[in-house]
């Protein structure tokens, strides 16, 4: 199996036992890929879509780089709530606020009618 | 852990009907996300220390995660329809971020690409010995390394074709996409 190598200059950091040298499983990361690519040809051609080995690799630095554009954000809402704590809805406000981030409007909005449904809940269990 | 040894010659279409048990379907859920514990671990260190994330904040990234890798995905698979090829590699990867307005992720994730090419293609080349297996007779050149991280998408000739196509824009981070 391959061994976790550094990646000196460009990258550094997280770093863990399970899963080498990305911070994020890149089976996990196939699987969500698998699903997108295949309906994507269906809909195109038919076919089916294989996924390089490559691509998850690439995912697993991007995901990092989202992640962290998209906490930075919602920390900003955070503070504007006078809180220290990150809500859901400070995740939701963060996406409403970022054209970049309008094709997940549908995912915060779904997540924040199905939960607290409105402001004022300070009862999410935090760290 | 690497995912490089597998040796499917199909990617596994999405399943049709959700008739399937409850196992499954929590198997599946499961499958649907990145791990909780890795997502807040970015989370947390972006965060300064005095901050906290509540658990339903942790599993709203999670789900806008994996919206984000499907997003992307699409378009790369797009773009692979356009072509008239099979495999979704990096580079295709790369040229979604471009397309979609991730402009500040293409250079990045393209450095990355590269790097992890040179490092593939070093153990490729220990590995191999130096000689057999189609990406040798089709590149017996040094340069294995579009070949080595997808053993199974190698066979194929359209990806090496493509890959070919690839190497060029490789070299310079200026190029938007292959022609």
């Amino acid at each position: 199996m391959r061994q976790a190598r550094p990646y000196s200059g460009i990258f550094c950091g997280g770093v863990s036992a399970r899963t080498g040298p990305h911070a994020l499983p890149l089976a996990r990361i196939k699987k969500i890929m698998k699903r997108s690519a295949g309906e994507a040809a269906a809909a195109a051609d038919g076919g089916a879509r294989m996924i390089s080995g490559e691509a998850p690799v690439v995912f697993s630095k991007a995901c990092e780089l989202f992640v962290a554009e998209l906490t930075r954000r919602a920390w900003a809402a955070t503070l504007d709530g006078k809180r220290r704590t990150v809500h859901r809805e400070d995740v939701a406000t963060a996406v409403h606020n970022t054209d970049l981030f309008d094709f997940l409007v549908d995912v915060v909005t779904a997540d924040t009618a199905g939960g607290t449904g409105g402001g004022g809940h300070d009862g999410n269990g935090a760290l | 852990m690497a995912d490089h040894h597998h040796h499917h010659h199909h990617g596994h279409p999405p399943d049709g009907p959700g008739g399937a048990g409850d196992q499954l379907e929590v198997i599946k859920e499961q499958d649907r996300l990145l791990p909780i514990a890795n997502v807040g671990r970015i989370m947390k260190q972006i965060l300064p220390p005095n901050a906290k994330i509540s658990k339903e904040a942790k599993e709203t990234m999670q789900e806008c995660v994996s919206e984000f890798i499907s997003f992307v995905t699409g378009e790369a698979s797009d773009k692979c329809h356009k072509e008239k090829r099979k495999t979704v590699n990096g580079d295709d990867v790369c040229c979604a971020f471009g397309a979609l307005g991730f402009d500040d992720y293409v250079d990045p994730m393209r450095r990355y690409l590269h790097k992890y090419r040179e490092l593939e293609g070093d153990r490729a080349a220990s590995s191999r010995g130096g000689g057999g297996g189609p990406a040798g007779a089709a590149d017996p050149a040094s340069a294995s390394a579009a070949a080595g991280p997808s053993p199974s998408a190698a066979s194929a000739g359209h990806f090496m074709f493509g890959a070919a196509m690839d190497r060029p824009d490789n070299n310079s981070s200026a190029g938007a996409r292959p022609f």
